[in-house]
């Protein structure tokens, strides 16, 4: 008996350590997120409530410890004059009436950190109590489990506080203690004499079970975030809309491309309106090295300022084919984007403000920016361009003689680069000749080749990991980072000079057009138009833009001369998607607006190739397939009480014909047992019977019992039948019970 | 069935004298009309003597009652031989034994001889004095009352011959209210003197030749046998129920279905009658009780763990 006691005051005590520990989990975070220095004076106090509880019942005994030691804390961290002395009292006493004004006047800003401090150790005083009431009388642990995990989700997703170590002890400390306070509640409904007994019964497998989840939690491989980090669409929802930028992982350019993948969220805001000719593609930059994670320039940034806004270089030779065009870019806001996006074959560039306005280029990389003499930062500018068209057979015949410098700086593919994406390379470009024909079949290959694109669930490399392997062979779901860069790094692996360039797809047309002129309208680029594709060098033509993004249509020219007659505008090859291309136009407004809806660009890749259509259906039956058995299972469990009453229905239906006392009466406990009345083991029939007509308020059971002991212990020559009666009483109990 | 009403009638009488010993009047005719005898373990003054008066009143029969003392010798429990120098012959002279209705008083006060000598009576159906075996007459009914055995002076029964009791009760003391009704009745005049006979001998003993033609299905038989079979397998347990117990068991039953106007046995009766006949067939080992586990709670505890039949077993 002394054994219980001391067993049972052993589990208490454990209980309240768990408490304290998870509550310790709450103050320790404290030391990072906020200013409080002496946190482990908060813990030890806190310690000593907790204690205090577990120790004495007398409540003026755990005022006064509570209440001292509460002073000793305050005493050690602000008060220099002894504890208790005639000085001590007097600026305790200064400090409480000061303070107590600044609260009277609302002016929270001004308590002193001693009245602060005391007003937290009130605090910590009151969470203790609570807590002990909870875990000690109340018998209550879950909720507060709950809420620890909770606190430390969100801490470690809106602080800088790491929770991964907390949230570890949390689950073991958590886990441990509603085992054990299973355990104590349990025992309260047993003899004294088996407590003892079971505790370690019950206690190791809970132990065991624990160690183990925690173990296998923290060595199992982990999913990277399933959604992106939600501060920055708090942040972007709360109107912050920014010039995104690090980690921010939100669609939109961004300048630091060193660490490629992520999940992104949509983001329509605008960017820039542009008034133009087409919705072509707006270019701001290109990069050059690739790392195997991301891109970064090989280069520093060399920026000459524009004389009279004529820019002195091109993508592409002066052999190519150009018509001259016009186009005004308005930045929505300049913060956002502190750059001049232009299209190919850009001329010169004006302000159409009213002061004399700088605009700077970096030739190397396609960088203009500018500096304006306004206030006013959101300047409008007009651009001269000559948008090229690219001649295939020019390009197919282009020679192979790249000069040296391009080379180097083009061809450059970190060694740590799986074999697999060269061989890849070759495979995918087998039978091809020229430089034209091999960026084609590369430039078609994603699409033709199950490659998805999405923006949600698109995975980071891990550490060892190559960018372009993952996606290629691991993932095959990304957006145009994960396309454009591929195909870059694997012409590379070809040994042709390709570059990555970033900048924004045409956008939309605006629903309010003002009056222009004609052939001309006003485009929307949203931060959901930020895009990225390939340039690759052909030495007689310069660099070509190719786009390999599943979904994404090439807007620059590409034409074939024919008898000699060069005309642009009525023949137009684009791509190798020809067929595609009527469909793809009439689309083309609706899959810039939702670039990202990757059933829809699947859709459009299965019509690029039939083989792949069949695929694509198979899977689609598969899954239209689960879709209904999801429903199904839905509906038979929402159904399933009147499923199985209808089932044991149908099943007396057939007993009742055949008159069998037996049959019916197993029946009959079959459906109470399925209503949740089972019969105990020890439990004779007629015990049962009574417990079963007061639950239900019936009589029957008992009878019908009566009648079926007869039949079951009477001897069966004097026993009499009254199957007519009998039957009724069946009927009437069935009814009550599946009423 | 001829009886029916007359069970009734008995245990209103009794219940005249008994006030609130329902159960422990209702088990002593269990055991009368099974044939068996009953052990009482109780304190004194609790009503022994009285519900063993008023049933023999109410049976009409002959009633004895033996005091066992540390003193009494075996042939003052079945009498003995004596000269008779008239007819120079010996004659026997019987004992208390000879009665219809017995009350051994305090049993376990007296010496293993003297008690030997009851217990084989019982058993036998007859005495042994001088050479001499004489049968004793049907109904033979023996009440044995024993002291809880932890008191001073006593000389506890042996477990073979606990056996040979049908059950084993305990009176236990009255509560307030019956005990205020009881000294209410006893005010003025005995209750035990407004009792009249029921039924005769011989209608009793045709009840009883009743009890036993009752029909007991296998389903049943096969339940008791499994209980008591599961006794012998219990850890706690040192010495489990004997077969004699399994038929004490069936008799019992018979009986209690009798006095419920019932002539089948039903596993109610079992259950119900199973603590009171067989928890003194057990000898639990002595961790047993530092467990806190007793007879009736073990009987109990099995009965609990033991599937009473739902399907009506199938022949053959």
């Amino acid at each position: 008996m002394k054994k219980n006691i001391s067993l049972e005051t052993v589990s208490s005590f454990i209980l309240l350590l768990a408490g304290f520990l998870l509550f310790w989990e709450w103050i320790r975070p404290l030391e990072q997120i906020t200013d409080t220095g002496s946190v482990h004076l908060f813990v030890i106090y806190t310690a000593i409530c907790f204690v205090t509880s577990f120790l004495t019942r007398n409540g003026w005994a755990k005022f006064v410890i509570k209440s001292f030691s509460l002073l000793f804390i305050l005493d050690y961290l602000f008060l220099d004059a002894t504890l208790l002395s005639h000085e001590w009292i007097q600026t305790l006493t200064l400090e409480l009436r000061y303070n107590l004004a600044v609260v009277w006047e609302n002016d929270w800003a001004l308590m002193t950190s001693f009245f602060r401090s005391f007003l937290f150790l009130l605090l910590l005083w009151l969470m203790s109590y609570l807590l002990h009431y909870w875990f000690m009388v109340a018998n209550k642990f879950f909720l507060f489990v709950v809420l620890t995990f909770i606190y430390l989700a969100v801490l470690d997703t809106y602080t800088v506080y790491d929770a991964q170590l907390a949230m570890i002890r949390t689950f073991v400390v958590s886990f441990l203690v509603l085992g054990l306070s299973r355990y104590v509640k349990l025992m309260n409904n047993v003899d004294t004499t088996d407590r003892k007994k079971h505790v370690w019964s019950w206690m190791t497998p809970v132990l065991v079970i624990v160690l183990f989840a925690t173990i296998l939690g923290i060595y199992s491989p982990k999913l990277n975030p399933q959604w992106p980090d939600p501060v920055p669409f708090i942040q972007s929802t709360a109107g912050h809309v920014g010039f995104s930028d690090g980690p921010v992982q939100k669609v939109g350019y961004g300048e630091d491309d060193s660490q490629l993948g992520g999940s992104f969220v949509e983001d329509d805001s605008p960017v820039f309106e542009v008034i133009a000719h087409d919705d072509i593609y707006w270019r701001i930059e290109s990069k050059d090295l690739y790392t195997g994670k991301g891109w970064e320039r090989s280069k520093e940034l060399d920026f000459q300022e524009l004389t009279n806004g004529s820019v002195g270089w091109s993508t592409f030779s002066q052999q190519v084919e150009t018509s001259s065009y016009s186009a005004e870019v308005r930045p929505v806001n300049q913060n956002q984007l502190p750059k001049v996006v232009y299209p190919y074959g850009i001329n010169r560039i004006s302000s159409l403000g009213q002061g004399q306005d700088l605009f700077f280029s970096d030739r190397e990389y396609g960088h203009i920016e500018f500096e304006s003499s306004e206030q006013n930062q959101n300047l409008s500018y007009n651009i001269e361009y000559d948008a090229p068209s690219f001649e295939i057979n020019e390009l197919r015949n282009n020679s192979n003689n790249d000069p040296e410098d391009i080379r180097e700086q083009y061809l450059q593919l970190p060694d740590s680069l799986p074999e697999r994406v060269s061989e890849l390379a070759l495979e995918v470009t087998e039978g091809e000749d020229n430089r034209y024909d091999k960026a084609q079949a590369i430039e078609s290959y994603f699409s033709t080749n199950g490659y998805v694109y999405q923006i949600e669930d698109v995975s980071v490399p891990e550490e060892g990991e190559d960018y372009v392997d993952q996606f290629l062979f691991e993932t095959k779901v990304g957006y145009c980072d994960n396309f454009s860069t591929s195909m870059v790094v694997m012409l590379r692996a070809l040994d042709i000079p390709a570059r990555w360039v970033k900048g924004f797809t045409g956008g939309v047309e605006a629903a309010d057009q003002p009056p222009l002129p004609d052939d001309y309208s006003l485009y929307e680029v949203t931060n959901n138009n930020a895009h990225s594709w390939v340039e690759v060098y052909f030495p007689e033509s310069g660099w070509v833009p190719f786009e390999p993004t599943s979904g994404f249509t090439n807007p620059t020219d590409f034409y074939v001369e024919t008898s000699g007659d060069v005309n642009t505008e009525d023949y137009m090859i684009d791509d190798e998607e020809t067929e595609e291309e009527s469909e793809q136009e009439s689309s083309e407004e609706e899959q810039e607006n939702e670039p990202l809806n990757p059933a829809e660009n699947e859709n459009e890749v299965g019509g690029a190739n039939n083989e792949e259509e069949g695929n694509d259906g198979n899977y689609y039956w598969i899954g239209a397939v689960l879709f209904i058995l999801a429903i199904l299972a839905t509906i038979i469990y929402r159904k399933r009480t009147e499923l199985r009453d209808w089932y044991l229905l149908k099943k007396w239906g057939r007993l009742k014909e055949r008159l069998e006392i037996e049959a019916s009466y197993v029946y009959l406990l079959e459906i109470l047992e399925k209503r949740g009345m089972p019969r105990t083991k020890g439990q004779t029939l007629r015990q049962y019977a009574k417990e079963v007509d007061q639950r239900l308020g019936t009589s029957e059971m008992y009878d019908i019992t009566l009648a079926y002991e007869e039949y079951l212990y009477r001897d069966q020559t004097s026993s009499s039948k009254d199957n007519k009666r009998l039957q009724g009483l069946f009927q009437q109990m069935i009814d009550q019970i599946l009423a | 069935m001829d009886y029916g009403n007359e069970v009734g009638k008995i245990l209103e009488n009794i219940e005249k004298v008994m006030i609130g010993k329902e159960r422990e009047v209702t088990l002593s005719l269990v055991a009368l009309l099974a044939d068996g005898h009953v052990l009482l373990e109780d304190v004194p003054g609790v009503g022994k003597t009285m519900m063993v008066r008023a049933l023999s009143k109410s049976l009409n029969c002959d009633f004895k009652r033996i005091q066992f003392t540390p003193d009494l010798l075996p042939s003052d429990v079945t009498g003995v031989s004596i000269y008779n120098p008239k007819e120079m012959v010996f004659e026997f002279r019987s004992g208390p034994i000879f009665g219809d209705i017995v009350l051994a008083d305090e049993i376990n006060r007296t010496s293993p001889k003297t008690q030997s000598a009851l217990l084989e009576a019982m058993e036998e159906m007859n005495v042994t004095v001088d050479g001499m075996t004489k049968s004793l007459q049907k109904p033979f009914f023996v009440m044995a009352t024993q002291n809880p055995v932890d008191y001073e002076g006593t000389y506890p029964l042996p477990e073979a011959q606990l056996d040979r009791f049908l059950m084993k009760l305990s009176m236990g003391y009255p509560n307030e209210a019956d005990e205020l009704e009881m000294l209410n009745r006893t005010d003025r005049e005995h209750p035990i003197d407004e009792i009249e006979a029921v039924i005769n001998k011989e209608q009793l003993l045709n009840m009883q030749k009743e009890v036993d033609s009752l029909y007991v299905d296998n389903t049943v038989k096969r339940y008791i046998v499994q209980l008591v079979s599961e006794t012998r397998k219990s850890p706690y347990v040192q010495l489990g129920v004997s077969p004699r117990g399994s038929i004490s068991l069936m008799k019992a039953a018979k009986a209690y279905a009798y006095i419920q106007k019932r002539d089948y046995v039903i596993p109610d009766d079992i259950v119900y009658l199973a603590p009171y006949v067989l928890s003194h067939r057990v000898i639990l080992r002595p961790e047993a009780r530092y467990e806190g586990v007793t007879q009736s709670s073990l009987i109990t505890r099995i009965l609990e763990e033991i599937d009473v039949p739902v399907r009506k077993e199938l022949h053959g």
